[in-house]
């Protein structure tokens, strides 16, 4: 005869805590191969993310995607917006305009960093050639990754990447990721 | 700067040549057959100690001991390797303290093997007389001692089947207690459901809770027994070097033993006073699962036999954890030069090491005859087991602190909860306030055994002393330093054993650190040399 609903019910809270308990151990997880973890774990280094800017459509993305891609290990944005001086001028030459544009494109990126709670910094900087310009921030600012949307036609036909992205590839101290739409023609 | 592989070359001190074979219940199994025995043994005392708050004393030190299996789960998990808490002295304060904390662990295994071969035979000689043999007739007088050789024959056969047992694999002693664990645990939980369902009365419990209080010290004394009930989590790291993937399956199977082995305790506890008045537990301090079992209705037919079964198998178990602790402890010891390199050495074709298991088996052997020899030795073992296990788990506290700001890098899959973060050397470092904590619980029940244990007190140091004499003769007769530690590539190590026990998420994890701390130092050096 059961003696006590008490009993029963500690009875039961028993076998369940234990069935749990032993449950929950049994079940590992899988294993990761050697060169699965590598790459986990080196993409969860990646702390500082410089992101060159301009304002347009495709570097927004470019933001956006550096945005999710730094969200799980809280990684620091850092936002460059390179004025690129003609030779004729000098580098503290005024342009109004040029830096009107630079301010908005900025914010544009701190805006959607704020969206997705990230830490960053913002940089404006005048250089002869935005490539060598954004390889040199790479290096100043210890940045693990660039991230750079570019745009979706570049000059000539047979030219994948226009002169920025190609320095930027050619001579970036660290991980280079480039995102590109797809053209007119490929869709 | 750190390679791409690993973060130096490989350390030649890691041989790699135990084998990989306990699985996630070989693991857990191992750490239940030394636990799940003492519980066995100490129900009676505890409850003859604190009366009607039993439970509560369970309760109590079950806190004492949760913080120890947190301690020793964060660091089985980070140092996945033979030792236990040995190693994790050795790592965290050095060669002297290593050592000392193996002494003081090695006398418990020893202890365990004698302990519970003689205990699991007596339970063997309940069946005897079904078979027409009556163990009381097989006696000899040694002066005025009553020498029963019948037990003691079936207790160094018990440790000469154990010794075979380790000698031939990890797999095949992992299998015996896998399959005897899972039995046990069945037919304790059995008592348990039937008890709660059919026996357990909630307001005979509140009486003896009301009327049987026990005063303070009774309480105190009672609960520092539960904590000694509690004693042999440290063998599932132990086993730590023959667990696959140990760094993912370590924390896993020490969390539920921490949580089984203390719901299985207050639930006997509570479930005895509600059935059985606790002086009734006094009068049977020897066999209170029997005593319980009997008063259940349903069971109690089969409560003898069963129980015995029971007490003979669990015992049996416990012994088979402190043949392989024992043995898994000096061969670490050895390796890392603490002792002399002879008991380095692991069998080619059963990849166990041979001769520190008969060794320190022969040890418990010689243990298990004093015990035989003089009606008190049992007494002092149990003493001296409490002595060995506190001190150990002290200095594992202290190495857990200490380690927290010494190798910050090495990645902890499990970390020990309530963490302060503070500055320290241009980190912030995760102090552990439960670390404090369980110094201090621990450091109590060390101070009570040392008060209350009259033989403990004089046996338990006279062993740690002895050890610290050879540890001096050892060092000086190879020329090395006593007060100072061996120099050893930890990062090395650290990088091998993570690599070999396949946990490569954890050697990625590691080896990043490396590199970020690498270039951080370089940085640092840079500007001093621009300044």
């Amino acid at each position: 005869m059961i003696q006590s609903t008490l009993g029963v019910i500690i009875a039961a809270f028993f076998l369940i805590s234990i069935i749990s308990l032993l449950w929950w151990m049994l079940h590992v997880p899988p294993i990761i191969p050697q060169v699965a973890a590598r790459a986990h774990r080196e993409v969860e280094a990646l702390k500082n993310l410089l992101i060159p800017t301009q304002g347009m459509a495709y570097s927004e993305r470019g933001v956006e995607l550096a945005c999710r891609l730094g969200t799980e290990q809280n990684a620091t944005l850092i936002f460059a917006y390179v004025i690129e001086v003609p030779r004729t001028l000098p580098l503290n030459a005024e342009m109004e305009n040029e830096d009107k544009v630079a301010q908005e494109a900025i914010s544009h990126g701190e805006q959607l960093a704020a969206l997705h709670k990230m830490k960053n910094k913002s940089l404006i900087v005048r250089s002869r050639s935005a490539g060598e310009e954004i390889v040199k921030l790479a290096r100043e600012q210890d940045a693990d990754v660039i991230v750079m949307g570019i745009r979706q036609h570049i000059g000539l036909k047979e030219n994948i990447l226009g002169r920025t992205s190609d320095i930027v590839l050619r001579k970036a101290p660290c991980e280079v990721i480039i995102d590109k739409l797809p053209g007119e023609e490929e869709t | 700067m750190v390679s791409d592989n690993t973060s130096t070359p490989p350390s030649p001190e890691l041989p790699h040549e135990l084998r990989r074979d306990i699985t996630v219940w070989g693991s857990y199994m191992w750490g239940y057959a030394d636990v799940g025995a003492d519980i066995y043994a100490a129900l009676g005392l505890v409850i003859a100690a604190a009366q009607g708050a039993a439970s509560l004393a369970f309760a109590a030190a079950g806190i004492v001991y949760i913080m120890i299996g947190f301690a020793y789960t964060e660091l089985a998990a980070t140092y996945p390797v033979a030792g236990g808490g040995h190693y994790f002295a050795l790592r965290g304060l050095g060669d002297f303290w290593g050592f000392t904390t193996g002494v003081a662990l090695l006398l418990d295994y020893t202890i365990d093997i004698a302990l519970f071969a003689v205990a699991s035979a007596g339970y063997v000689n309940f069946f005897l007389p079904y078979f027409g043999i009556e163990p009381s007739h097989f006696v000899f007088m040694l002066g005025s001692l009553k020498i029963n050789y019948l037990w003691l024959s079936e207790s160094f056969a018990f440790i000469l089947f154990l010794i075979w047992l380790n000698i031939i694999g990890i797999k095949e002693s992992s299998l015996f207690n896998e399959l005897i664990g899972a039995f046990d645990i069945s037919i304790e939980s059995s008592v348990i459901i039937f008890g709660f369902l059919f026996a357990w009365k909630p307001e005979y419990l509140i009486q003896q809770w009301q009327t049987s209080f026990p005063t303070l010290h009774q309480f105190m004394y009672g609960s520092s027994l539960g904590i000694i009930s509690f004693v042999g989590l440290e063998s599932i790291s132990q086993a730590a070097q023959e667990t696959k993937r140990p760094a993912t399956i370590i924390p896993r199977t020490s969390v539920t033993l921490i949580f089984t082995v203390f719901i299985f305790a207050t639930a006997f506890s509570t479930l005895s006073l509600g059935v059985l008045p606790w002086q009734t537990f006094q009068q049977h301090i020897g066999d209170p699962i029997a005593t319980l079992a009997h008063a259940i209705p349903y069971i109690g037919l089969f409560a003898g036999p069963v129980t015995a079964l029971l007490g003979a198998t669990i015992l049996l178990i416990s012994a088979n954890s402190g043949v392989m602790s024992a043995s898994r402890l000096t061969y670490s010891m050895s390796e890392f030069g603490l002792i002399t390199k002879w008991f380095d050495k692991v069998s080619p074709k059963y990849r166990t090491p041979v001769r520190t298991i008969v060794v320190f088996s022969v040890i418990g052997i010689v243990e298990m005859l004093l015990s035989f020899l003089t009606p008190q030795a049992m007494d002092t073992l149990g003493n001296m087991y409490a002595f060995g296990a506190t001190l150990g788990y002290l200095i594992v506290f202290v190495a857990l602190i200490r380690l927290r700001f010494s190798d910050p890098y090495t990645p902890r899959p499990y970390k020990m909860p309530l963490n302060l973060k503070i500055h320290y050397k241009d980190r912030i470092v995760d102090f552990p306030v439960l670390g404090i904590l369980g110094f201090l619980g621990v450091g109590m029940v060390l101070f009570e055994v040392i008060l209350t244990h009259k033989i403990g007190r004089i046996a338990g140091p006279a062993w740690v002393v002895l050890g610290i004499v050879y540890f001096i003769y050892f060092k000086k007769k190879n020329n090395m330093p006593v007060t100072k530690s061996i120099e050893r590539n930890w990062e090395a190590h650290q990088m091998d054993v993570l690599i070999s026990a396949e946990e490569f998420d954890l050697a990625e994890e590691y080896r990043i650190a490396l590199k970020e701390r690498d270039e951080k130092l370089k940085k640092h050096e840079q500007i001093k040399t621009d300044r």
